[in-house]
């Protein structure tokens, strides 16, 4: 019971949260400092990490459905499988939990060691509200930077996908094969609906973290609660709203 | 009675003084009563020195003030207006210097000082670089401008913070123990600056400190808090003999070691 | 923080990501990028079958271009290949749609042609020609079991004919003995295949997406049932008269069980006949089996395939599963 109002007080602070940003929209221009600081930590610095997640996840899938489908002659499906399967659902899904380990956790640090250092209660006496400068340009930023992250990640899990298959001796697939076969069942819809996820995933990642960031309350102590917490809720929600995406998408 | 004007020395825009009304004051956290029926009044334009042992609930009586905590009972009017009410803020400038500083740590020094006029649109970038190195330079901070204020002492955090305020150009200025930190010759110019705001430019202020030369120099009244019940309203001037033994014994404690609580300390 | 330097960056970065992703577009939606050179060639055939955009065309075993479309044109359907630039067609190479793998990737194969004859230039149309198809197969084995069961009736009767003409039993004693060997594997194939497809019935019903499909996939497995029950016991008694007249019985003798039925020997005989005679020349697809050993070696390389598709993962499809019947026949 006492979890159950915790969850509808954090959801409810999420939402509250979303519309106050809502609210200052109009303010963009005049932060784009902010708002490239923010893609820049969002999505530059966050890069090197998908690229290398994504180039092994790719490699694995390719390696495990190599080894799997070996036993029925389907080998040359590899490259529509990884495609599908990292356009759909792996690409997406890879780049908000890295995100969400990556970017939500240190937003999370930020705001709430703001918040218990008394920061944010000094924006607020100046009248400057905390949904405008500290969520604003980081909700904006993640919606820019998302597709970009999930765009490359994507590629970079089919070419993983494709060294395996070349390198493998078990598979042998050249990547002339494995791209045409990538290519015979993939339509732009598919990575589209991937791009989506990956920006509504990573929409709800960076609300979730500020909202709990800003939520925080007492000592130093609870900095590294509520980042924990944050990347917990982050990662649940991410999974949860693949499936109800998924549907709504399909 | 008619209300002093605050003049804002940037845009002479000419706007009457503030006045606070805290009027029976409660406050719980949970089932500890920090404030217990609080009520007092800060005419416009006046200097008004709240005292107390550490403890007492001055802090969360300028939390109130500004709207930061909500009252258990009572309530408390910035001209008239509810302090927590969303649109106090917006038409009444209330600057507050927090006990910690409250610096943005992530920003420079010039920038803490910079964003509230930035963000609320005071003129240009040279006016405001013009406004924000005068307060650097009344509070002898014009060589830390580009540090971080994890580079400063507490003593420079907390001129850091008046500065901040200062820029500000308020309307109610809240110190909390501006001077807590501070040597003698900083404590002398932050009084002369208190001083200078209200002679100036008539600027409402409520000072929390325990410095009771400043508080007997600069106040126009003053309150002392104990356990959160307001034990003494007036002028400096009733303090010099004060008949609570409460407040003598704050003001010239004797420290007796023979006191119990000591015996453990004696080896 | 260099902020210029970031704002670069960051801008870089954004610009990197709408190119990438117009590529993805360009090379996904139409292909345009990457299929515009070469020359396009037509093929039209009665059934395009399972060919679709993006399947490759072979010139012998060689892959030399992709089927850029599939339209229907009046009545017939049409492929419209594109031809990797530098490949050059002969105007008699002849266009087929092969069923490459056991799941269904189709491709369009394209023979050499006679050397000398005139190239083809863009937009010309290819020769084509129709295959056989693994269902059309399938629907003669259906209606070959009615017309054996037909035969086999009328031979029990007729064992006790007057039976004036040995020489068919000599014929069909030719027949069942060259192909004994063939007919015996046929027989221990189909039932081991229907007997696992009987056991893993569910399972393949299971990954079936399409009902019509299953309900199709059930017809045809029964079907071959029966044509397999049939079958085999058309070929016993034929191996029982054929015993009797090996062993001396005599003709006559062995046809003297039953006199009422006489009359209707005549008919079966013809029958018979026929069919054996279709079959020595090798009309019709069983004939063509018998008799062509080159479909007979790819049936039974097929036949390996689909053991290993249902002995390993089973999920392969309705195509597979009815495809595997029928195979495993011959
Ligand atoms: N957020 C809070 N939650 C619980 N207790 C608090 C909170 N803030 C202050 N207090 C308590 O209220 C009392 C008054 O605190 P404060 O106003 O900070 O004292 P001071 O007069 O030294 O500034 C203290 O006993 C403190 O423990
Ligand atoms: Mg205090």
């Amino acid at each position: 019971m006492k979890q159950l109002t915790h969850f509808l007080e954090g959801f409810g602070s999420a939402v509250q949260l979303l519309f106050q940003s809502a609210r200052f929209a109009g303010t963009l221009p005049r932060q784009r400092a902010r708002f490239i600081d923010q893609c820049y930590l969002i999505g530059y610095t966050t890069l090197p990490i998908v690229a290398i997640l994504c180039f092994f996840m790719g490699s694995v899938l390719a390696l495990q459905s190599g080894y799997s489908m070996e036993n029925f002659g389907a080998k040359q499906f590899i490259g529509s499988l990884v495609g599908l399967s990292f356009a759909r659902e792996l690409g997406p899904v890879i780049v908000a939990i890295l995100v969400a380990g990556r970017v939500g956790s240190a937003i999370t640090a930020e705001l709430a060691s703001m918040k218990v250092y008394q920061e944010v209660d000094a924006l607020v006496t100046m009248n400057i509200p905390p949904a405008r400068i500290l969520v604003l340009p980081r909700l904006a930023a993640v919606l820019v930077m998302m597709p970009v992250l999930a765009i490359i990640g994507n590629l970079i899990g089919w070419f993983g996908g494709a060294v395996i298959c070349k390198y493998v001796e078990s598979i042998a697939i050249e990547p002339e094969a494995y791209f045409s076969a990538l290519r015979r069942y993939m339509k732009f819809k598919d990575v589209g609906t991937g791009l989506m996820k990956a920006e509504i995933f990573g929409f709800v990642v960076v609300l979730i973290c500020c909202s709990i960031g800003l939520n925080t309350r007492g000592g130093p102590r609870e900095i590294g609660a509520s980042v924990t917490k944050a990347v917990v809720v982050s990662l649940i929600s991410i999974l949860v709203l693949d499936y109800f995406v998924t549907k709504a998408l399909m | 009675m008619t209300h002093p004007i605050h003049r804002n020395p940037i845009t002479a825009v000419e706007s009457p003084a503030v006045g606070v009304t805290i009027d029976g004051l409660t406050k719980n956290f949970g089932t500890f009563r920090a404030l217990k029926n609080v009520s007092f009044s800060v005419e416009p334009g006046e200097i008004f020195v709240l005292m107390g042992p550490s403890g007492s609930g001055k802090s969360v009586l300028l939390k109130h003030i500004v709207g930061l905590e909500a009252a258990t009972a009572g309530r408390v009017l910035i001209n008239g207006q509810d302090a927590t009410a969303e649109h106090t803020l917006e038409r009444i400038r209330i600057a507050l210097v927090f006990q910690a500083g409250a610096l943005f740590n992530s920003l420079s020094v010039y920038d803490n000082l910079a964003l509230y006029p930035r963000e609320h649109r005071f003129g240009d970038e040279s006016t405001i670089r013009d406004k924000v190195m005068r307060a650097l330079q009344i509070l002898s901070l014009e060589n830390s401008a580009q540090k971080f204020p994890s580079e400063l002492s507490g003593g420079m955090r907390k001129r850091v913070a008046i500065a901040r305020a200062l820029v500000m150009e308020p309307q109610l200025m809240l110190y909390d123990e501006p001077t807590s930190e501070l040597d003698p010759v900083m404590s002398a110019t932050i009084s002369e600056i208190i001083a200078t705001l209200k002679d100036e430019y008539h600027v409402t202020t409520i000072v929390v400190s325990h410095d009771r030369e400043l508080a007997l120099g600069i106040a126009d009244r003053v309150g002392i808090l104990m356990g959160g019940e307001l034990v003494f309203l007036g002028p400096p001037a009733n303090l010099r003999q004060p008949a609570d033994p409460r407040i003598a014994d704050f003001f010239h404690p004797r420290i007796d070691l023979k006191n119990p609580r000591f015996k453990n300390l004696e080896t | 923080m260099n902020t210029a330097q970031q704002t670069a960056r960051v801008g870089l970065f954004f610009l990197l990501g709408l190119a990438l992703t117009w590529v993805t577009w360009e090379t996904l939606s139409d292909g345009k990028l990457f299929k515009q050179t070469g020359y396009s060639l037509i093929a039209g055939f009665d059934n395009l079958k399972e060919l679709k955009q993006g399947d490759e065309v072979r010139m012998a075993g060689v892959k030399i271009g992709s089927v850029e479309r599939t339209r229907l044109a009046g009545r017939r359907a049409e492929a419209v290949l594109r031809i990797d630039p530098g490949v050059k067609i002969a105007s008699d190479a002849t266009a087929t749609i092969v069923m490459a793998g056991l799941i269904g990737t189709n491709y369009i194969g394209l023979d050499l042609g006679s050397p000398g004859s005139p190239v083809l230039s863009d937009g010309a149309e290819l020769r084509t020609k129709i295959t056989p198809d693994i269902n059309a197969i399938m629907t003669e084995l259906g209606s070959l079991g009615q017309k054996l069961e037909g035969a086999l009736g009328s031979i029990t009767n007729t064992v006790s004919g007057d039976g004036k003409n040995p020489g068919l039993f000599q014929k069909l004693d030719r027949l069942v003995t060259d192909n004994s060997a063939k007919i015996d594997t046929t027989m221990t194939n189909l039932a081991s295949a229907t007997d696992k497809i009987n056991k893993s019935e569910g399972t393949l019903g299971k990954l079936l997406n399409d009902s019509k499909l299953h309900d199709e996939l059930v017809a045809t497995v029964s079907e071959i049932r029966g044509a397999a029950t049939d079958a085999k016991s058309f070929v016993a008694d034929a191996q029982i008269l054929v015993n009797q007249v090996k062993s001396g019985k005599g003709t006559l003798g062995a046809l003297i069980f039953d006199e009422t039925a006489g009359n209707d020997l005549k008919v079966v005989t013809r029958n018979l006949r026929d069919i054996s005679e279709k079959i020595a020349k090798g009309e019709g697809t069983l004939g063509k089996l018998l008799t062509d050993d080159s479909l007979y070696l790819s049936a039974q390389s097929t036949l390996k395939k689909a053991d290993r598709a249902i002995d390993g993962l089973g999920d392969s499809g309705p195509i597979t599963a009815v495809g595997a019947a029928a195979n495993v026949l011959f």
